[in-house]
C-alpha cells in the first residue's frame, strides 16, 4: 500500500470523529496552557486527584472501549485483542493523566 | 589551466535527473506515481457501470492514462457502500453509514453518462444505452455488477419485505436492509416461531452475507432472553455453507452448537407471502411421504421433489447473474460452470474473445471473488495488464483469486476470512489469525473497512 493510501485510509478513518478529536484536544490545552501560565510542568507535584483517576479511568476504559464498538469484553479473545485493548487503555490512561494533572496542580496552588 | 564550463543544460539537466531519482524512490510511496507505468493515449475508454470496480478503474486511469477520454455509463445517483447493509439488516449501522453520491467520486475529467448500457455489440465496438443511443469506444471496461434473480421465486415480491409478512433480504437494497432489521426485531417482539435462512442455488455477491444474517440474528435472539422460544433453520442448495473446508466445518459446528438446524440440499423455490410458506425443492434420499408426493414411486427415489414449510421470518437470498444485457451479448461464457456470467480469464481479467474488452467486480464468471476486496486486487491487476496492453507488452499481472469476508459470528466479534483461487488462505495480517474469533477483526469491520474501501474508489489502494 502506498504512503498516500494508508493516509487516504487514515483520513477516512478520523472523518467521523474530528468533532470528538477537536474537543479531545481543547479539553487537553485548555488546563495545560492557564496552568503553565501559572508555573506548571509536567514533573510538578499534582495531587491525589492525577494520581488515583487515570488508572481509574485506564480500568474502566478496558470494559468500556469495547461496547463503544458495539462488542463486548467477553469477545476480547486473542492476543491481538487484548494488546488493542490494553493499548487504547493505556492510551486513554495518559490523555486522563495530561488533563488531571495540570487541573489538580492548579486546585492544589489555590488550596 | 582552462576550467571546464559547465553546460547551460547541465545543471537543468542534474536537476531533472535527481528529480527524477527522488521521484523513483518517493513516488510508489507517495502515491504520485502508478505501479503500473502512465501512458499518453487519446484513446476512448468507456466503462459500463459506477460501482465499486467502475468509479476505482475511473480514477486509476485518470491519472496513469494521461490524454484519454474516459467514459462512465450509470444510471445511480447514490453510491452505496454495500458490504455494510449486513450491518444495517442487524441493526448495528444507520443506513446513512453506507450512502454517498457517486459524483463525489468521479473525477472531474471523466464524462459520466446517465443510463445503463442494453446491448454489448463487441464485433463493431459499441454499445446501446437506455435511451436507445449508440456509443462507440476503443477499449471497454465491463463493470455492471450482477443481477438479482428474485423472479425466480415465486411469490416473492422485494415491496413485501419489512411488511410484517415476515420477509427479510439483504440483498435487494439499503432500504430494504433497513426493513429486513425491522422485520427481525418484529418476529422477536413475538416471542416464538420460526425463521428460515437461505443461500441461493447460483453464485451470489458477498456469499458470507446471509451466515451473518444467521450469526446477527442468533444474537438479538439470544440478547432477548427468550432464545429457546425460537426456531432457526438454515437451507443449502448445495449442501455446503461456504467455499473453504476450515469456515464450512466451522459454520457447521457453531450452528450445532447454537441450536441452528441444517436443511441441506434444500433450493427455495416459492414464497405465499399472506400464509407465511415457503416452498423448497429438495434433493436427497428419504422414504415416506413429501408435502408434495411421495420421495419414492414403487422402488425408484425421487431425484426432487417439493416441500412446504411454515416460517415467521424469512430469510431471502435471490439467485443471481450477470445482467441480461451481457446474457444476450458474445461476452458470456458459451458453456460450462459460469455460463451466466461474463467471460474473462480469470487471471488477466481479459476477455478472450474481444481483447480490447476487460471485465472487474460481480459481472465476471469465476469462483467466489464477488466482494469489494476482491475489486481491490482485480483493479491492481486490470490496470496494470491494461496499460501494458495499450503498449503491446506481455500483461505482467495475474489475479490470485483473492477475496476477503470478515465473516461475523456474533455481533461483536468476527473472523477475517480471506482466500484465493483453490480455496488457499492468503491472510493479510500475519498477526491476525484467520482461524480465530476476534474483537479486532469486528472493530476493523466496523470502523475501517469502509475508509478502506473509499480510499479504494479513489484508486489509492
Amino acid at each position: 500500500m502506498t504512503l498516500t493510501g494508508i493516509l487516504t485510509v487514515l483520513w477516512y478513518s478520523a472523518l467521523p470523529w474530528l468533532w470528538l478529536i477537536a474537543l479531545m484536544l481543547v479539553i487537553f490545552l485548555i488546563p495545560q496552557v492557564i496552568a503553565r501560565t501559572k508555573g506548571y510542568g509536567f514533573t510538578k507535584p499534582g495531587g491525589i486527584g492525577s494520581k488515583l483517576l487515570p488508572p481509574i479511568v485506564a480500568i474502566a476504559a478496558l470494559y468500556f472501549v469495547p461496547i463503544h464498538t458495539q462488542s463486548s469484553i467477553a469477545y476480547v479473545n486473542t492476543w491481538v485483542d487484548w494488546m488493542n485493548l490494553i493499548g487504547a487503555s493505556i492510551g486513554l490512561g495518559i490523555y486522563a493523566w495530561l488533563v488531571l494533572h495540570p487541573i489538580c496542580y492548579l486546585k492544589n496552588r489555590k488550596a | 589551466m582552462t576550467r571546464k564550463t559547465p553546460h547551460p543544460d547541465s545543471k537543468s539537466r542534474r536537476d531533472l535527473l535527481k528529480l527524477g531519482l527522488a521521484s523513483a524512490v518517493a513516488g510508489p510511496a507517495l502515491g504520485l506515481i502508478p505501479d503500473a507505468l502512465a501512458q499518453q493515449t487519446n484513446a476512448h475508454i468507456v466503462i459500463s457501470g459506477a460501482g465499486a470496480g467502475g468509479i476505482a478503474m475511473a480514477n486509476r486511469f485518470t491519472r496513469s492514462l494521461p490524454g484519454a477520454r474516459i467514459t462512465i455509463i450509470d444510471s445511480r445517483e447514490d453510491h452505496h457502500y454495500q458490504p455494510g447493509w449486513t450491518l444495517v439488516a442487524s441493526a448495528v449501522w444507520n443506513k446513512k453509514k453506507t450512502l454517498s453520491k457517486t459524483a463525489e467520486w468521479l473525477p472531474p475529467s471523466v464524462n459520466w453518462v446517465r443510463g445503463m448500457v442494453t446491448e454489448y455489440d463487441p464485433d463493431n465496438n459499441q454499445v446501446t444505452l437506455s435511451n436507445g443511443e449508440t456509443l462507440k469506444y476503443d477499449y471497454l471496461i465491463v463493470a455492471c455488477g450482477l443481477q438479482l434473480r428474485y423472479e425466480r421465486i415465486e411469490g416473492i415480491d422485494t415491496r413485501l419485505i419489512g411488511q410484517g409478512k415476515g420477509i427479510g433480504s439483504v440483498y435487494a437494497g439499503i432500504n430494504e436492509a433497513e426493513a429486513t432489521s425491522v422485520e427481525i426485531d418484529r418476529w422477536i417482539a413475538s416471542g416464538r416461531g420460526t425463521g428460515l435462512f437461505n443461500l441461493p442455488p447460483t453464485a451470489l455477491k458477498c456469499a458470507g452475507a446471509p451466515l451473518k444474517m444467521t450469526f446477527t440474528t442468533l444474537s438479538r435472539l439470544e440478547n432477548s432472553g427468550k432464545r429457546d422460544q425460537f426456531n432457526v433453520e438454515f437451507m443449502t442448495p448445495s449442501g455446503g455453507l461456504f467455499g473453504v473446508p476450515f469456515y464450512n466445518d466451522f459454520v457447521k459446528q457453531r450452528f450445532t452448537e447454537q441450536g441452528v438446524i441444517r436443511n441441506d440440499f434444500w433450493t427455495l423455490t416459492g414464497i405465499d407471502a399472506d400464509a407465511k410458506k415457503a416452498t423448497y425443492k429438495v434433493k436427497g434420499e428419504r422414504t415416506g411421504t413429501a408435502t408434495s408426493g411421495h420421495y419414492t414411486v414403487g422402488s425408484e427415489q425421487q431425484d426432487t421433489w417439493e416441500e412446504t414449510r411454515d416460517y415467521d421470518f424469512i430469510h431471502v437470498v435471490p439467485p443471481m447473474t450477470a445482467p441480461e444485457s451481457i446474457l444476450n451479448s458474445p461476452l458470456r461464457f458459451s458453456e460450462g460452470p459460469f455460463v451466466d456470467w461474463m467471460e474473462v480469464d480469470r487471471e488477466t481479467l481479459q476477455n478472450p474473445n474481444y481483447p480490447n474488452v476487460w471485465g472487474i467486480g460481480d459481472v465476471m464468471g469465476m469462483p467466489s471473488n464477488k466482494t469489494a476486496a476482491s475489486v481491490k486486487m482485480q483493479a491492481n491487476v486490470l490496470e496494470q495488464n491494461f496499460l501494458a496492453y495499450l503498449q503491446d507488452r506481455p500483461l505482467p499481472a495475474r489475479h490470485n483469486g483473492y477475496t476477503s469476508c470478515p465473516l461475523i459470528t456474533s455481533i461483536g466479534k468476527a473472523m477475517l476470512v480471506e482466500f484465493g483461487w483453490d480455496s488457499k488462505l492468503l491472510p493479510s495480517f500475519s498477526f491476525i489469525d484467520p482461524k480465530e474469533e476476534s474483537w479486532t477483526v469486528w472493530v476493523m469491520k466496523e470502523r475501517m473497512l469502509r475508509p478502506a474501501y473509499y480510499a479504494m474508489l479513489e484508486g489509492k489502494i
